[in-house]
């Protein structure tokens, strides 16, 4: 593949390699080979997650939600396995990280589906009930969101940092020891609920281990410009914003908080962000 | 890891092995790398599929929209990157097949996003555009979708095969000749328009290559029951329906078409397919 891909690009029209479809082919069907080898890893590695051991949930969580005290059994709505989503909001935000508010952006879609294949979602933050509230009604999402303030629960998944880790700069998260300036990070874990009623931890994954929730990165893997996102690291920070605020001035921090431009802005303003 | 896939399942229990976090964290980590290195191979092909060569589009195709006649370079909506989904809605179907509208349903959620990354999405059917419009009216979607009636377009990005490949029982297909026995297959293919307004072909995937961008796939992968697909045809036609139509008795054939069980159905019944 080495000679294809020095030769491909013609810098001078901004084009690639311009060929007949025959040509096209047989190269296309050279690539299809390894996107074929990719499937199969992928069928592979679920395979494998499934076999990972469980750990019993132990401790009684609870979560407040719209309708009053959730147990973690309760988040399960009547199904046996559930995806929480460890969405970055901590109390005072008013708003969600815009990370988290791109994967929750693809959640009620694919809900539709995997809600008849027995799987609930909730997403769990740590702010205080009314904050997620006004900020999901904002959004326009409508699936289970609740609050873990006040629980262990955030701290005990390694998605949230106390005070002192953050002082230390130092914390746990995506199964190792490293630097935390923020009190949340984002991640996901999944459960799975017996028939007499026991919780287990089955699986969790953070960082680069959500994307592939994403759908939109999946469309723009395919297309000739990909992500395009720059080598500086910012990665989504340099492009996503809330669906609804694409057409302002702000930024969005290393974090993944949204600052306004706007001094006289009500929201995510640098002023009221931490 | 074959020594953990042997003895991680308890049937008597139909527990996976029960451990204490500590000992999940060890497996984990190990799993976790295998997880980095299939991430970094979606990004190595992704790589290589952006520097295949492209295939210049000579054809001066048009489209019925609801707004009108359209060509593929209006089809690009101002941007300069396009991609297709070959929607499989014959003349006279009806609906739309299901495993189509399961993709179809993720569409809108990354749309949001995408199209703020030079990235246009379309649907091209071969059903003329009336018979789209009522279907896509009852599926709630708002993406853009254009009628390929009477056009070369289908058979051209081989995704519709002609009465003579039917009878014959053999068609191009996913690069390859496959036996065929339906007018329509799924696909997707994807085009750039340049600054002069030509218009390249760079990418086509077929079968199993547009499950990344469903997602309800991608969060079931994570769960203890994975897909779990057990059903007579053992893919998504056992247990994905029209999202309309979870609660109702129907099935839906090998080919993807919805099969009513109800005798006064007006739609898709066994007596309208063909």
């Amino acid at each position: 593949m080495e000679k294809i891909i020095e030769s491909t690009h013609n810098p001078a029209k901004g084009h690639n390699r311009i060929v007949s479809k025959e040509e096209w082919i047989l190269e296309r069907k050279e690539l299809l080979k390894k996107e074929k080898e990719l499937t199969r890893l992928n069928d592979k590695l679920s395979q494998e997650r499934r076999e990972l051991p469980w750990v019993r949930v132990e401790k009684p969580y609870v979560f407040e939600g719209p309708d009053g005290k959730y147990t973690l059994s309760d988040l399960f709505q009547g199904r046996s396995q559930l995806i929480v989503y460890h969405f970055m909001l901590g109390p005072g935000w008013i708003e969600g990280c815009v990370g988290c508010s791109f994967v929750s952006d693809h959640v009620d879609a694919a809900r539709i589906h995997f809600e008849n294949k027995d799987l609930s979602f909730a997403a769990v933050s740590r702010a205080p009930l009314a904050e997620i509230e006004a900020f999901k009604k904002r959004m326009g999402w409508s699936f289970k969101w609740v609050s873990s303030y006040g629980s262990d629960f955030n701290f005990d998944y390694h998605v949230s940092f106390t005070e002192e880790e953050i002082k230390k700069g130092k914390g746990y998260y995506n199964f190792d020891f490293v630097d935390v300036h923020e009190e949340e990070r984002p991640g996901a874990s999944v459960f799975f609920k017996d028939e007499t009623g026991n919780i287990f931890h089955t699986y969790s994954t953070y960082e680069r281990g959500l994307e592939k929730l994403l759908s939109t990165y999946m469309f723009l893997d395919w297309a000739p410009k990909g992500r395009n996102e720059p080598q500086d690291g910012s990665g989504l920070t340099s492009w996503v914003r809330h669906h609804d605020r694409y057409k302002n001035e702000g930024y969005v921090d290393s974090n993944g908080r949204y600052h306004s431009q706007e001094a006289d802005s009500c929201c995510g303003s640098k002023m009221e962000s931490k | 890891m074959e020594k953990i896939i042997e003895s991680t399942q308890n049937p008597a229990t139909n527990h996976n092995r029960i451990v204490s976090k500590e000992e999940w964290i060890l497996e984990r980590k190990e799993f976790l790398k295998k997880e980095k290195e299939l991430t970094r191979l979606g990004d190595k092909l992704s790589q290589e599929r952006r520097k295949l060569p492209w295939v210049k589009v000579e054809k001066p195709y048009v489209f019925e929209g609801p707004d009108g006649k359209n060509t593929l370079s209006d089809l690009f909506q101002g941007r300069s990157q396009l991609i297709v989904q070959h929607f499989m809605f014959a003349p006279g179907w009806k609906e739309g097949c299901v495993g189509c509208s399961f993709g179809a349903d993720h569409v809108d959620a990354a749309r949001m996003h995408f199209e703020n990354k030079d990235v246009s999405f379309v649907a091209v059917s071969r059903a003329p555009i009336a018979e789209i419009e009522s279907f896509k009216t009852r599926m709630g979607w708002r993406f853009k979708w254009v009628s390929s009636y009477g056009s070369d377009f289908n058979y051209d990005y081989h995704v519709s095969f002609t009465e003579e490949e039917i009878k014959k029982g053999k068609g191009y297909f996913n690069f390859d000749l496959v036996d065929v026995h339906e007018e329509e297959a799924p696909g997707v293919s994807v085009f750039i328009k340049d600054e002069t307004g030509n218009v390249f072909h760079t990418y086509s995937t077929y079968g199993r290559g547009d499950e990344k961008t469903i997602s309800a796939y991608m969060f079931l992968d994570l769960t203890p029951k994975g897909r779990n697909e057990t059903g007579p045809n053992g893919n998504l036609t056992d247990w994905v329906r029209h999202h309309d139509k979870y609660n109702h008795s129907g099935y839906v054939d090998s080919t993807g078409r919805y099969q009513s069980l109800e005798e006064d159905s007006c739609c898709g019944s066994k007596k309208e397919a063909i």
